[in-house]
């Protein structure tokens, strides 16, 4: 098996001559066993690389691999969860199984999938129709963890989850990933979602790559300095700096030692986040896993 | 079932890949399934009486009305009750016939196709192990494999029913070889003509990838088909020159030679409408087929 | 309620809603315009026709005789070909704008709105699902009273005085229908029916179906018992007779009383087409008016 989830080169996709691509330029990769964060603003194209990675959609330009090979040579191999949660109505819990069933027939675990419905107290005889919008999502990931796939792409998974299932699904998720080594890659645009539980970031912001990389390497690649307005922050490259009166309060990614008087902290996640989205101009920051992982 | 086996992606099927696919597609659209078994016995039941009870109260009423023998009179042109009532079970099975391309093409285009686009249960059923391409042919396999013993079986009886009630036809002659509803019964159109209306429906799903917008197109699309083909069957069969090219005007020998012609002109709509269909899901899920 | 500033809106001025209406459903009003006046267009090119079609179909003698011209030149003419069959297309368009109408109704007029949630955005702005429902009905109604009526009207231009032999005879099942009122109240009929089937299934696909079955069914049934709906006229006779063509023959009977043959013909003659129209119209409207009524009630047990 290869290390390697899923590698980007120069990915684009464009919908329309017209339109702006919805993804330019992507370059990435992303290594297996790895819990992936894929975060951005609203309309950044974090469904669309999904989709590209899950095989439903030709990229209009550059390439994409995942699991080593094609999306769609890859397709028994990984799972994926549309933002909408599409499921077909008619059918009930069970018989939304039996179609995981009957379209992975050399894949299919019933038990997993079984255990997840269980845990959320689904009656297996009522119709999806009937479900709540949570209570779908949950079949939904069922259908997908059911697979036992080696890579799972979820868009916006847990949007419309309570939080005590939010959290019990989040956890079922990390487990079975840590046993079985899943690579998980999972959008959101709520941060303190994914803090806790993802070890690897991509970062989106107007169809390009703004962060990508270990996450630990990426928080300590960056220093949150407060200091007085007016303090020369260097040679650094510097994210975003904000003068609330005199007080100077950036986020820089620091090229040798911070300057005297100039107090650096380790930011936090949403912090690193939010100053990217905010300054769309900052240069991005691509960590090769490869280097970094050893 | 397996829980202890974690770390095994298996729990390996017995029955192969296709089964599953086939069972998938009658799970999704069961009530598709129920509707066509309920409407090809119904059309069964309504040709079994009219082969049997109905032909025989109706030709009874005839004879004790008086006619029949050697003194016809003007009443001998107008129904009685029982051969209303065959007239009417006869024309209900035909009419069911004749509507079933427009309702498999609606059908195809806006629940089969249509609708899993728009909600997105297309896509969840590309990233089971399913690729696109297979997913397509199911789409068009299944309905194709249950539509056709149907409709053989309802033109099996039709065609029992036009051999046995020559008599009824005779004196009351109602119904001719020609005409478009009993042309297309007594032949293999009225299992070509579904069969070419589910390819424009999967076709029309495709293009417009909306439920509601995909139904009317393909009804437009097969109404228009139908349309053209009762138009132009006259000229599918040469005439003895010098004869106006219209359907009264072919001797009943034509039967077979204008059914098999039309037959492969349908099955030519059907074929290309399928290509096209394969070649737009190929263009627009990539290398995912 | 009113922000300072915001000039409240007139009360009960529908508009709005009409507007939106219209917007929502702008691919089906284009649609319909392009087929009033594909169809218009139609009609008027065929009654160019008339003439030529009548002579396409005049009586012939071969050799050609002073009264009557040759017979090859007379079949030369395929005028009265297109002249019938085109005429025969618009009149069964007319009679069936029902089946279109209703499924359009419970699929996309109110099925695809209750489905997708966007019935409810409509009513949690300022309109009450009765005002929703009520644009919903009134707009497409008004528009399909003006077409489907104004293409009778100019239907019964284009045939004129038409010979029935070309244009059939007025009690065709598809002629009856569009050549007065009953076409109108069809359409309406399968609009009411449409929207309260989309109510009942709130899905678009299945109500579209049920709305379409319902059509054909309650169509099917009127062109059935159309003769029943006005008392025919009987004509009883010693000896034999017949009937003219523009009879409705609805019952024949011969039977000798005391060796004497009587001929008992119970038919609708011309006259009645105004009380069979009449009839079959309020009937429709009846239908239209229940389902519409139907419509409102659920509408309003469902909601607070």
């Amino acid at each position: 098996m290869t290390d390697t989830a899923i590698e980007a080169a120069a990915l684009g996709r464009r919908f329309g001559r017209r339109r702006r691509p919805a993804l330019d330029g992507c370059s990435f990769r992303l290594p297996a066993g790895r819990v992936c964060a894929v975060v951005g603003p609203n309309g950044a194209g974090k469904s669309t690389l999904l989709a590209l990675a899950a095989g439903l959609l030709r990229p209009t330009d550059g390439s994409i691999t995942v699991l080593g090979q094609a999306p769609a040579a890859s397709r028994e191999r990984l799972a994926y969860v549309a933002q909408n949660k599409p499921l077909h109505p008619q059918l009930t819990v069970t018989g939304t199984l039996r179609l995981g069933r009957d379209l992975n027939p050399r894949r299919w675990d019933a038990g997993a999938a079984e255990r997840i419905v269980a845990e959320g107290d689904l009656d297996p005889g009522a119709r999806i129709r009937s479900l709540s919008g949570g209570q779908r999502t949950r079949v939904a990931l069922a259908l997908a963890l059911g697979k036992r796939p080696e890579l799972l792409l979820l868009d916006e998974p847990m949007a419309d989850l309570d939080p005590l299932a939010r959290h019990q699904l989040m956890a079922t998720l990390m487990a079975d990933a840590a046993d079985r080594g899943t690579t998980v890659v999972m959008s959101s645009h709520v941060v303190a979602e994914l803090e806790g539980s993802c070890d690897h970031l991509l970062l989106l912001g107007g169809g390009r790559v703004r962060l990508a990389g270990p996450l630990d390497d990426l928080l300590a690649a960056h220093t949150l300095v407060t200091g007085r307005a007016g303090d020369p922050l260097g040679p650094h490259t510097v994210v975003e700096s904000r003068t609330t009166g005199r007080q100077l309060t950036a986020l820089v990614r620091p090229t040798g030692p911070l300057g005297d008087g100039v107090q650096g902290d380790r930011p936090s996640l949403e912090e690193v986040v939010l100053a990217h989205l905010r300054s769309p101009d900052a240069p991005p920051l691509l960590l090769d896993a490869r280097e970094a992982a050893v | 079932m397996s829980a202890a086996t974690v770390g095994a992606p298996t729990a390996v099927r017995r029955f192969p890949e296709p089964r599953g696919l086939f069972l998938a597609m009658l799970r999704v659209h069961r009530s598709a399934l129920l509707f066509w078994a309920a409407l090809v016995a119904v059309a069964v039941g309504a040709l079994l009486w009219a082969l049997g009870p109905g032909a025989d109260s109706a030709w009874a009423e005839y004879r004790a009305s008086g006619c029949g023998g050697d003194s016809p009179n003007l009443g001998c042109d107008l129904p009685g009750p029982a051969h209303g009532r065959y007239d009417t079970v006869v024309a209900c099975a035909s009419g069911l016939l004749a509507v079933l391309p427009v309702l498999t093409g609606a059908w195809a285009g806006g629940a089969l196709i249509g609708r899993e686009l728009e909600s997105g249960t297309a896509r969840l059923a590309w990233t089971q192990s399913v690729t696109p391409a297979r997913w397509l042919a199911a789409k068009l396999a299944v309905p194709a494999l249950l539509l056709v013993p149907g409709t053989l079986v309802i033109t099996l009886l039709h065609r029992a029913l036009w051999a046995s009630d020559s008599h009824l036809q005779r004196v009351l002659g109602w119904r001719e070889w020609h005409d478009d509803s009993v042309f297309e019964a007594n032949g293999i159109l009225a299992t070509a003509h579904p069969l070419a209306a589910l390819a424009l429906g999967v076709l029309a799903g495709l293009v417009v990838r909306r439920a509601l917008p995909a139904l009317a197109v393909a009804a437009l699309a097969v109404m228009a088909l139908v349309y053209v083909l009762d138009d132009v069957r006259p000229h599918l069969w040469p005439m003895p020159p010098g004869t106006p090219v219209l359907m009264h005007r072919h001797p009943s020998s034509h039967f077979w030679p204008l059914q098999l012609v039309e037959t492969g002109i349908v099955l030519a709509v059907a074929a290309l409408a399928t290509a096209a269909s394969f070649a737009l899901l190929r263009r627009r899920t990539g290398a995912a087929v | 309620m009113t922000a300072p500033g915001t000039a409240p809106a007139p009360a009960g001025r529908p508009g709005g809603l009409v507007r939106t209406v219209a917007r929502t459903h702008r691919t089906a009003l284009a649609l319909a315009l392009l087929v009033l006046a594909a169809a218009t267009a139609a009609l008027v090119w065929l009654h160019s026709l008339t003439d030529e079609a009548r002579a396409g179909h005049s009586a012939c003698a071969t050799p050609p005789t002073d009264r009557l011209p040759s017979c090859a030149a007379v079949d030369a003419i395929t005028a009265d070909d297109t002249y019938t069959s085109g005429l025969s297309v618009t009149v069964t368009l007319l009679s069936w704008v029902m089946f279109p109408v209703a499924a359009w109704a419970g699929g996309a007029l109110t099925g695809r709105e209750l489905e997708s949630g966007t019935a409810r955005l409509a009513w949690t702005q300022s309109v009450t699902p009765a005002r929703w429902l009520a644009a919903k009905l009134a707009v497409p109604a008004a528009l399909l009273t003006a077409g489907t009526g104004g293409l009778v009207l100019v239907n019964v231009w284009a045939r004129g005085d038409a010979d029935p032999d070309l244009a059939g005879d007025w009690y065709y099942p598809d002629v009856f229908v569009s050549t007065g009122p009953v076409a109108v109240a069809y359409a309406l009929a399968g609009l009411a029916l449409g929207a309260l089937a989309g109510l009942v299934w709130r899905r678009a696909l299945p109500a579209a179906g049920v709305a379409l079955a319902a059509s054909l069914l309650l169509h099917t049934f009127l062109e059935r018992h159309r003769e029943d709906l006005w008392p025919p006229v009987t004509r009883t006779e010693a000896g034999s007779f017949e009937l003219p063509r523009s009879a409705l023959q609805v019952a024949w009977a011969d039977s000798p009383v005391n060796g004497v043959p009587l001929t008992r013909a119970t038919f609708h003659p011309e006259s009645h087409f105004w009380p069979l129209q009449y009839v079959e119209s309020g009937l429709l409207l009846a239908v239209a008016a229940v389902a519409t009524a139907g419509a409102f009630v659920l509408l309003a047990r469902r909601l607070p």
